[in-house]
């Protein structure tokens, strides 16, 4: 078995194309869909009716601290001109005690910016309630009164949802592609004869299979793990320190794959015709399933339950419940049961096809 | 040693193998031989345990191989037909997978490498990959490899298929080699009827998924023994000389050749003059005649009425 694995990685190194290209892949859509818009902040233009110049730089510099927005001066003219022309989507009037939105048009980032624009509000309101309440202006209160809000890493804005789906979805529906494509190797071994001389050995059908099928495991969680290790180091993107579920999710997930590839080995007798199955079935999974867009935004419903049948569903969602809201293993049954299921039921019904090809194998 | 009992094998509607019975002996060497489409692959599939049988049974050592192929399979190498190797990887990494497979590993795999690269000439090209071999050198690997682990019985799907006879004769000088003073059981299956001649000890005719003839060389050719071969040489063919040629009582067989006509006939009767008066009745010219002591593919054309490769 270990023969057979090990023999499996020697090839693999040999011709890493494959696996290399669908990691590359992967990258270059996250950039292109994601990269590119979490890199920009978004920039947001004030104007004001009451307040000095001063006073409103003063309420910029309080606002720019975070970097997500930027917040530059303008003038109620020109961003009522642009807002009409459609230039901006929105901007923000800031007065002494209050605020308020322009909006010419719905925009994702809208709720984000109104809910830290409204933060920033009550805390200062505070502070100067309490500035007030001691009658002096030079202590910085800050220091001494913890001023309580909700932070803006707890609740995830539609940004970072967003660009997680990306990067969760991406590096999965890239993993499914090397994983079928690997396997396509199960069928050209059949084809060859390699298979037929491992079968005349002492080995055991068994142990053949398991050892093939656990390179090609590793192989996919290799990926994946590649994929966001590089995504983290080099695009920055956080993951937070899930490690436990992120993984026995990716596991799971790919063992689902590896389970459905069986299942398409079993039923495509031939290299020929798993190359033009296996992106028709990758890419149809991965519409279904929300790895190009967010499940929200379907409603059919005939698309929403063939969603149900995808493991790639699961995957992001399970994915997205580990790294984005923190989710611990006990929270995440429902998707790792889901794909678990999956895996034996497709395994089961694969290995039944391809012995039942196999049985009109000859040399 | 080995055996097959009515060995069956149907594929869907198609019956590849019937009924099919042969022995294999220790220390023989047995031909297996037949045309395309004959039923030597799927026969062959079976015995070494890689295609289940429809019916009848794989004995080894009077037990049923099918209960129980590891016995048989730890003692059995099968050359398959096509060339059945990672061709990306060396020979040297082709052989020490498939070593290991076999259970060998550590100096004596290295040694077992050494010396059949040796035996199969290969051991200045060990390095390269397998797709840069010529045929000749594929074929010499693809058997190198199923002698790894030093199987008793050596099953051989046609090893020379599509070589030059250079490397043919190589390889028939390395199997008949194994077989006389390593004492390897051979069963060698091929439509080369030559190779058979030379190689084997026994052989079994087969066609159609049926063994239509056994025995050694001397007792096959000895069904022809009452029947002789007759070529005749002529200017120019003619369809109404060959019509009548095979009117002929004596004759049994007439087929076309390059030159002129190969006749089979039974023995005894004034054939030659019926021939030559032939030849005058339709205006064929004769340039030669010859006879000839039968050869297996007499005997495949006697059986079948056909050539062995057509
Ligand atoms: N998997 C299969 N499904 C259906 N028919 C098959 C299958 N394998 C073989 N056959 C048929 O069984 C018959 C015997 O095939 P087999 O390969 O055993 O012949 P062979 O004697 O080895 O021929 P060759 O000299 O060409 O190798 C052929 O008619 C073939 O078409
Ligand atoms: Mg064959």
């Amino acid at each position: 078995m270990w023969t057979v694995f090990k023999l499996q990685w020697i090839r693999l190194f040999k011709q890493p194309t494959l696996l290399i290209t669908f990691l590359g892949m992967t990258l270059v859509f996250v950039y292109f869909m994601a990269g590119a818009q979490g890199e920009q902040t978004i920039t947001v233009p004030t104007f004001s009716e009451t307040l000095s110049q001063e006073e409103q730089s003063d309420w910029l510099d309080r606002l720019n601290e975070e970097e997500t927005f930027e917040f530059i001066e303008s003038d109620y003219e020109t961003v009522y001109e642009d807002i009409r022309m459609n230039e901006r989507a929105f901007a923000l009037g800031l007065e002494e005690d209050r605020y308020q939105f322009l909006i010419g048009r719905e925009d994702m980032e809208i709720s984000t910016l109104i809910q830290y624009v409204n933060q920033i509000y009550s805390e200062e309101q505070r502070l100067e309630q309490v500035r007030q309440d001691f009658g002096t202006e030079n202590i910085d209160v800050s220091n001494y009164i913890q001023v309580e809000t909700t932070g803006r890493t707890e609740a995830a804005s539609s940004n970072e949802i967003y660009r997680m789906a990306v990067v969760v979805g991406m590096s999965l529906y890239f993993s499914v592609y090397s994983i079928l494509y690997l396997m396509t190797n199960l069928v050209e071994e059949k084809q060859t004869g390699t298979w037929q001389r491992l079968i005349f050995s002492p080995l055991t059908k068994t142990r053949i299979y398991t050892g093939q099928l656990l390179h090609y495991m590793l192989a996919g969680i290799l990926q994946i793990f590649l994929a966001l290790l590089i995504l983290h180091y080099l695009v920055g993107i956080e993951f937070g320190t899930n490690y436990m579920e992120m993984s026995v999710l990716i596991i799971c997930f790919v063992f689902a794959i590896v389970s459905l590839g069986m299942l398409l080995m079993g039923l495509v007798g031939s290299p020929q015709q798993l190359q033009v199955v296996i992106p028709i079935v990758a890419t149809s999974m991965a519409m279904l399933g929300g790895a190009f867009w967010p499940l929200e935004v379907v409603s059919n419903q005939i698309l929403l339950f063939l969603a149900e049948l995808m493991p790639i569903k699961y995957g992001i969602q399970g994915m997205m419940g580990a790294v984005l809201q923190d989710r611990s293993l006990s929270q995440l049954l429902e998707p790792i049961g889901a794909l678990v299921l999956m895996g034996i039921i497709f395994m089961g019904i694969g290995i039944n096809l391809m012995e039942r090809v196999s049985e009109n194998q000859s040399i | 040693m080995l055996e097959t009992k009515d060995l069956t094998k149907r594929f869907k509607s198609k019956t590849a193998v019937n009924q099919l019975n042969l022995y294999l002996e220790k220390g023989e060497s047995v031909g297996l031989l037949g045309p395309n489409g004959a039923g030597k692959s799927t026969t062959i599939s079976m015995i070494a345990t890689l295609l289940p049988p429809s019916s009848g049974k794989v004995r080894f050592n009077n037990e049923d191989a099918w209960k129980n192929p590891q016995g048989l399979r730890q003692v059995l190498g099968v050359v398959p037909q096509e060339i059945a190797l990672y061709e990306e990887l060396s020979a040297y990494e082709n052989m020490k997978f498939f070593g290991k497979v076999y259970g060998l590993k550590g100096k004596q795999l290295e040694s077992r490498i050494e010396e059949v690269l040796e035996l199969i000439g290969l051991t200045e090209r060990k390095k390269d990959a397998v797709k840069t071999y010529s045929g000749g050198m594929k074929r010499r690997i693809n058997i190198g490899v199923t002698l790894l682990h030093e199987p008793e019985i050596l099953i051989m799907d046609e090893p020379t298929v599509g070589i030059d006879p250079q490397s043919r004769n190589y390889i028939l000088d390395m199997i008949r080699e194994l077989n006389r003073s390593r004492g390897i059981t051979v069963l060698y299956t091929s439509h080369y009827m030559e190779e058979v001649e030379k190689l084997c000890d026994r052989v079994y005719i087969m066609d159609h998924g049926e063994i239509i003839a056994s025995g050694t060389n001397d007792e096959l050719k000895s069904i022809l023994s009452n029947e002789e071969t007759i070529h005749i040489t002529v200017q120019t063919h003619s369809l109404s000389f060959e019509e009548k040629l095979s009117q002929l009582p004596a004759v049994t067989q007439a087929s076309e050749e390059e030159q002129g006509y190969k006749v089979i006939a039974s023995k005894g009767e004034n054939l030659l003059e019926d021939i030559f008066e032939l030849s005058r009745q339709t205006q064929t010219k004769i340039t030669g005649v010859s006879l000839q002591t039968p050869s297996l593919e007499d005997v495949f054309l006697h059986l079948t009425g056909r050539t062995l490769r057509d």
